[in-house]
This record gives C-alpha cells, sequence and structure tokens, in this order.
C-alpha cells in the first residue's frame, strides 16, 4: 500500500464519519413553526404552524408541473405531485430544522424558516 | 476506432443501461433523493480501470442519454450529468494514484464525487443552498453504495484478467 493509498483510505473513512456526525445534525428537529414553501428559489408561502388551520395548497407552474401541499393539524406535507418518481411526498411530514421536502422536477421546497425576521 | 473495441464498449454501455433500468425496480429504501445503489457504476468503475478516458467517458454518456430517453425521465438527466461529470473527472485522475488493488477505494471516491456534483446542480437548479443539508446523508450512502460497487467491479476484474481487454 503506497502512502497516497493510505491517505486517500484515512480521507474516506474521515469523510465517512463527517457524513455521520452531519446527518445526525441535520435531522435534529426543529424549534420553530414557522415554515416556508419555495419554488424556484422564491417564497411562495409563509406559514405558522401554531395558528395555521387545516388547508390544501396548489403550487403551479408555467411549465405544468403540479404539487399539492397539505397543511394537518399544525403538520405540513407533500400531499401529491405530478413528478415521476414522488420522493417528496414519500418523505411524509416535515420535522428537522435543516432537511427540507425538496420536488427536484418541480423545483419546489418545504422548509423551516431560518434566522430572524 | 477498431471494430472490435466499438463492440465491446457497446456491450458494456448495453449492460449498464440494463442495470440502470433493473435498479429502478428495486423498491426505494430511505425516500431521499439521491440515494441509490448505482449498480450501473459497476461498469463505469471497471472501464475506467481497463479502458481509455474518453472510451470510458463515451460509455457512460451513451447510458446516461440512453437511459433518460428509455426510463422517460429527461428532467433526471441534468442531475445525472452533472454527477458523472465530476465522477468521471475525479476517478480518472485517482486512477494513477490508486492500484487496481484498490479499485473500490477508487469508486468510493467516485460515488462521492458524484453526489457532489448532484448536490450543486440541485442548489443551482433550486436556486436555493437549502438542499446543501442532504449532503452528509449523501456523504454516508455514497461512500457505502460506492465501496459496494467498486468491490463488485474489482471482482469482475479479478475473475476476467486477461481475456478481456
Amino acid at each position: 500500500m503506497t502512502k497516497s493509498v493510505k491517505m486517500l483510505l484515512l480521507l474516506a473513512v474521515l469523510l465517512l464519519l463527517a457524513g455521520i456526525a452531519g446527518t445526525w445534525y441535520v435531522m435534529q428537529p426543529a424549534r420553530g413553526k414557522l415554515v416556508e414553501i419555495v419554488q424556484d428559489g422564491k417564497v411562495l408561502y409563509t406559514i405558522d404552524l401554531a395558528a395555521a388551520q387545516n388547508r390544501e395548497i396548489l403550487i403551479t407552474a408555467p411549465d405544468g408541473s403540479r404539487n399539492v401541499v397539505r397543511i394537518e393539524d399544525g403538520t405540513i406535507f407533500m400531499a401529491d405531485a405530478d413528478c415521476p418518481d414522488h420522493t417528496c411526498v414519500k418523505m411524509g411530514v416535515l420535522v428537522s430544522e435543516e432537511l427540507p421536502i425538496v420536488c427536484l422536477p418541480n423545483r419546489v421546497i418545504i422548509r423551516f424558516q431560518k434566522g430572524k425576521l | 476506432m477498431k471494430l472490435k473495441r466499438l463492440t465491446q464498449l457497446a456491450l458494456l454501455t448495453a449492460m449498464s443501461l440494463t442495470l440502470f433500468v433493473i435498479e429502478l425496480r428495486i423498491p426505494e429504501l430511505v425516500p431521499i433523493p439521491g440515494v441509490k445503489l448505482g449498480l450501473a457504476n459497476i461498469v463505469t468503475v471497471y472501464a475506467v480501470y481497463r479502458f481509455r478516458a474518453w472510451e470510458t467517458a463515451l460509455l457512460v454518456l451513451s447510458r446516461l442519454l440512453l437511459g433518460a430517453w428509455c426510463t422517460g425521465n429527461p428532467s433526471a438527466l441534468l442531475y445525472s450529468l452533472a454527477g458523472a461529470a465530476f465522477c468521471l473527472c475525479g476517478m480518472l485522475l485517482l486512477r494513477r494514484i490508486i492500484p487496481q488493488q484498490f479499485l473500490w477505494l477508487s469508486s468510493v471516491f467516485g460515488a462521492i464525487f458524484h453526489n457532489t456534483g448532484q448536490i450543486l446542480a440541485a442548489m443551482l437548479l433550486m436556486q436555493t443552498r437549502t438542499v446543501l443539508a442532504y449532503y452528509p446523508i449523501l456523504l454516508v450512502t455514497g461512500c457505502i453504495a460506492g465501496g459496494f460497487t467498486g468491490l463488485c467491479a474489482q471482482l469482475v476484474i479479478g475473475r476476467t484478467k486477461g481475456k478481456l481487454p
């Protein structure tokens, strides 16, 4: 084993450990209750989950994409989408501070609001 | 290009494409975008160590284009291209440092590069840094999946020594 291979091996292990630590960090549940629905980088809606009523929000785009966001009992999730994979729907309810719900093909993000207004 | 080489590359492309399509039928383990086994990359890793750089690039590009066409998901193509570009550049560079007996390590870095490219593409396309939160998870799954596919490629190369290019 050459020295370079040893270094690369060490680097790979470090990256794996950093990944595990980072995963733990991003999965921390959110403390706030303000969420944002974003599409193409623009915040479409800001919602206070503590005060919001149960409702469905339809998000459409000029290219024909369609997402349905549902707010139910103080939680928010993607109820339906016309994307091919439906990963966004399978993600379930938004819980963690850092990890958003994303629909990549339709460029929609549901996330907790960061920072102070 | 000699006919024999062309045929070999075509066969590898077909194998890679088949693995790609089959993997789509495997139920998703975790509902996180970008987490996959990447079985098609067994062929890619094999090609990096057995063929020339441009031949491997041609193989990957063909498989990506055919894959997007076959599966009817062209929007995913952008992410695949970004990931593959990073992955190939990285692995072709690492080929000089990592010997064939540590092929699996090269594949691990290939997977890391691939996911890095995809995250960057996602940040560009979504026009936000929010998706960066997925990077740690992708690092972990990338290391594991990359190690596994790299091991497969390494075993194949070990068994086909002398018989194939």
